[in-house]
């Protein structure tokens, strides 16, 4: 079987031939939009979680006529899809109160189209211990809603089990993402960023078995061949390989990520030991590390650097969603902070649909000429 | 054009705010020194836009009489004592200076006896006097990477910090308020100027006992940081006083938005949302400014009682939603004179949490949180749209007796500019009329005056079928 391309067939629909069925045998699929949403709390019982992805948007023409076109095009395609139907098989959907345009989403989706299930979790912008037990709280009332309406069981045991579970799960991907990382890679950073995002898309129990073989059949393969340039890529929401793809093309290997969407700290172990719900909440607001927590910019900065210098980067790619806030703004002190640590940077805006592939082409060739490669 | 030809006792009114004006300045300067006052004034340009006031009052009371044109004037003098005490604050206790973000309540700053400088308010004023000035803060941010689609408060904010024009400050509180791109301009400001900096989190889901205590707990911490970090010391007598006054201020507040709900208007626009926004954001708990509220209910019930609006011949009574177009500030007198439209009250004025629990340092802080989250701006931009945004605009409307919704659709602002579809639904499903005015807040390249008055003007002829009145 060509993996490439059964995981490329997998992220062609938005809900993909898995998810439906996962469905007809019973199990019953909440979407989920942001890394602030604890997925292993949609991983209990009969529930499996699928990140919400717009994949092979056209337009969003009617989107902007309730978000406008000034609002970030994940969000708009979301909507655009939501609209249409696309997300119709999904049982429900969950969102979190991250940054003002997923906010605004859930509240044109609360008025447009809501879905028999729909929720919005209260996500704090620090990490101190009043946050944390404020999310525990929050998490707390979230399972209950979950037990409420889907009938399903969220108990302690429930929920430690699921935390297990997707430890390994994540293991795995994690030692598969070893591969394009080493000194002789034999894995692009596209094919991988194309398994973590049909992961997220997937329920895992359906994608453990070809998982563990990738992971088995990665030593026997042979090195890729020459590339210019290692990079790191950062950056919030990308669900789509294509975009790193045409960075891979110009000779820009991505050997490591920074991505909500992506290997870190996304696929980090969640403690095992200890209350789940408490566990959960800890780690979701802790690991995240999005620009919408305050206090932490020089973590997160410092989190690039050292991504940066594990992987032998030869520069940092940050890629931002265009007219995302946050990332706009930490984006601009990003780029001094890693350019003081010695290491060359590219900052790229984009649009959700990938577009303009001339131009990201042209951009990442004068990167890697700026670094003499 | 409408234009109430002001009589003798208007000019002599103007002539006297604008020689209290200039006596307020002249006296700040005499006392600063002629030394200290150039080296301030190169220190800090904008000093020379704020000198521009006099510019202002005259463009806010053209066409005006009477006692609306007295409380505007009137209402323009107290914010220009505000501001020298706020210079003065720099001149002679910056060993007490902090930063704090806009929707931070200055209420406990004051009572721990610090400084308080609002970065944003330079964003706020300057664009009012010299409506271009801000051009080149923007610039100078989005040189540094700020992508141009950030508000352009915010963005102001970071090229004002990126280029030296705030005072030193011992430390900076901000918060998550009232938007993303408003809460993350804290990093830059805070990596640029050195300083520490502490952020307050306001929860999303706010109309709870549990995110009141969340969010009384932040600003205690905040009070113990700023404990640590400056010479400030909470001090809850002060605090009590302070909201007291708050509170007093709050009453004569409410009493004159009981009378503007009269038809015609007895006032309107500037005497409303400049009063609020300056002396509840900036001076709440002064003595003058309770001073400047009972002056102005004074005035308010004498055209009351003598049926006088505001407005000359008003038609029309608007709502104005988001912050007013602040490089073009006239635009209400521009449309009172032009279609009679009365602005009668506007989203960063209205609340239904004026008063403060005096009776202990919880009751207050919880009372102040309460003020701050179910406040303008932060209600709006958080919590279920559905429960913290249509309704405010629809209570407004039927409460005030208002003909029209006008939402200031500044484009830097996502939170409104999203809802601005769902927005047209529901005023269409209750038949009120609503004019969304696409333009920039400071930076008039992106619309300039005249683009907004076409706007207005297509707005109350084809729809409202008004008349011009020149």
């Amino acid at each position: 079987m060509d993996t490439d391309k059964w995981f490329s067939k997998l992220l062609d629909e938005p809900v993909n031939e898995l998810v439906q069925k996962s469905m007809d045998e019973g199990q019953i699929p909440i979407g989920y939009s942001c890394s602030y949403v604890p997925d292993v709390m949609l991983s209990v019982d009969r529930l499996f979680p699928v990140r919400m992805r717009a994949t092979g948007i056209a337009g969003t023409e009617i989107a902007d006529n309730y978000l406008s076109s000034v609002i970030c095009s994940y969000t708009r395609s979301l909507l655009e899809f939501a609209l249409d139907g696309r997300y119709d098989l999904l049982r429900g959907w969950v969102f979190a109160a991250s940054c003002d345009h997923l906010r605004r989403l859930y509240d044109n989706l609360e008025y447009l189209k809501r879905p028999g299930f729909s929720r919005i979790l209260d996500v704090p912008h620090k990490t101190g211990n009043a946050a944390i037990s404020w999310y525990t709280d929050e998490l707390k009332l979230f399972a209950k809603a979950l037990t409420d309406n889907f009938g399903v069981d969220l108990s302690a045991e429930a929920l430690a089990k699921a935390i297990r579970e997707h430890n390994a799960f994540n293991a795995i991907l994690r030692k598969i993402g070893e591969y394009r990382c080493g000194d002789k890679p034999v894995m692009t950073g596209t094919q991988y960023h194309r398994i973590v995002v049909a992961a997220s898309a997937s329920p895992k129990k359906a994608l453990l078995p070809i998982l563990k073989k990738i992971r088995d059949d990665l030593p026997k393969r042979d090195p890729l061949p020459a590339y210019r340039a290692r990079l790191l890529l950062v950056g919030g929401h990308l669900d789509d390989p294509g975009y790193i793809g045409i960075i891979e093309s110009q000779g820009g290997l991505v050997v490591g990520d920074r991505l909500c969407t992506g290997s870190y700290p996304g696929l980090q172990p969640i403690p095992e030991t200890g209350d789940p719900i408490e566990a959960l909440a800890k780690h979701y607001l802790t690991k995240t590390s999005c620009p919408r927590m305050m206090e932490a910019f020089r973590e997160r900065a410092e989190d690039i650097v050292t991504l940066a210098r594990d992987c032998r980067a030869d520069g940092v790619v940050i890629q931002l969603l265009k007219f995302c806030d946050t990332w706009g703004v930490e984006a601009a002190a990003f780029v001094s902070f890693i350019r003081e640590a010695g290491i060359p940077v590219l900052r790229l805006e984009r649009d959700y649909r990938l577009g303009s592939e001339g131009q990201l082409r042209t951009r990442i060739q004068a990167f890697i000429e700026s670094m003499g490669k | 054009m409408t234009t109430t030809k002001p009589g003798l006792s208007d000019y002599l009114e103007l002539n006297k705010y604008r020689a209290i004006n200039l006596m307020n300045i002249s006296r700040m300067a005499a006392k600063h020194g002629p030394l200290n006052m150039h080296r301030d004034l190169k220190r800090y340009p904008w000093i020379w836009d704020l000198l521009q006031v006099n510019s202002l009052l005259k463009r806010l009371v053209e066409g005006r009489s009477g006692n609306y044109r007295t409380s505007v004037a009137m209402v323009l003098g107290g914010v220009v004592e505000g501001v020298i005490e706020l210079l003065e604050g720099i001149f002679y206790r910056s060993d007490r200076l902090i930063l704090h973000e806009d929707l931070l309540p200055p209420e406990i700053f004051r009572a721990m006896g610090l400084q308080p400088w609002v970065p944003e308010l330079l964003g706020i004023l300057l664009p009012m006097l010299v409506p271009d000035t801000m051009q080149k803060y923007l610039d100078a941010a989005e040189s540094e990477g700020v992508p141009p689609d950030i508000c352009s408060l915010p963005r102001a904010t970071i090229g004002m910090a990126l280029k030296n024009a705030f005072p030193e400050a011992l430390a900076i509180v901000s918060s998550n308020m009232p938007c993303d791109g408003g809460m993350s301009s804290y990093t830059i400001i805070a990596r640029q100027m050195k300083k520490p900096a502490y952020w307050v989190d306001i929860p999303f889901d706010f109309k709870n006992e549990r995110a009141l205590d969340y969010f009384a707990g932040e600003l205690k911490d905040m009070i113990a940081w700023l404990e640590k970090h400056t010479p400030g010391k909470m001090d809850w007598q002060r605090l009590k006083d302070i909201c007291e006054k708050r509170n007093a201020m709050a009453e004569l507040e409410l009493d004159i938005w009981d009378m503007i709900r009269h038809r015609p208007a007895p006032m309107a626009a500037e005497a409303i949302w400049m009063s609020h926004l300056w002396f509840f954001n900036i001076n709440p708990g002064y003595d003058t400014s309770i001073k400047l509220f009972t002056d102005l209910k004074a005035l308010t019930q004498k055209n009351l009682e003598a049926n006088v609006s505001a407005v000359p011949h008003e038609k029309y009574r608007a709502l104005l939603w988001n912050p007013p177009t602040l490089h073009y500030i006239d635009l209400m007198n521009w449309a009172e004179r032009t279609y009679g439209v009365s602005v009668i009250l506007d989203s960063m004025s209205f609340n239904r949490q004026p008063f403060i629990d005096t009776s202990t340092p919880d009751s207050m802080l919880k009372s102040l949180g309460n003020i701050i989250m179910q406040g303008p701006m932060s209600r709006h931009t958080r919590g279920p749209a559905e429960a913290n945004y249509f309704p405010d605009i629809f209570h407004m409307v039927k409460h005030f007796d208002l003909d029209m919704v006008w939402v200031a659709g500044h484009i830097g602002c996502k939170n409104t500019q999203a809802m601005s579809g769902v927005l047209r639904e529901k005023c269409r499903d209750s038949g009120v009329p609503l004019l969304v005015i696409d333009y920039d807040l400071m930076d008039s390249r992106i619309t300039p005056k005249e683009g907004i008055q076409e706007q207005v003007g297509n707005f109350m002829e084809n729809i409202m079928k008004a008349k011009r009145l020149d």
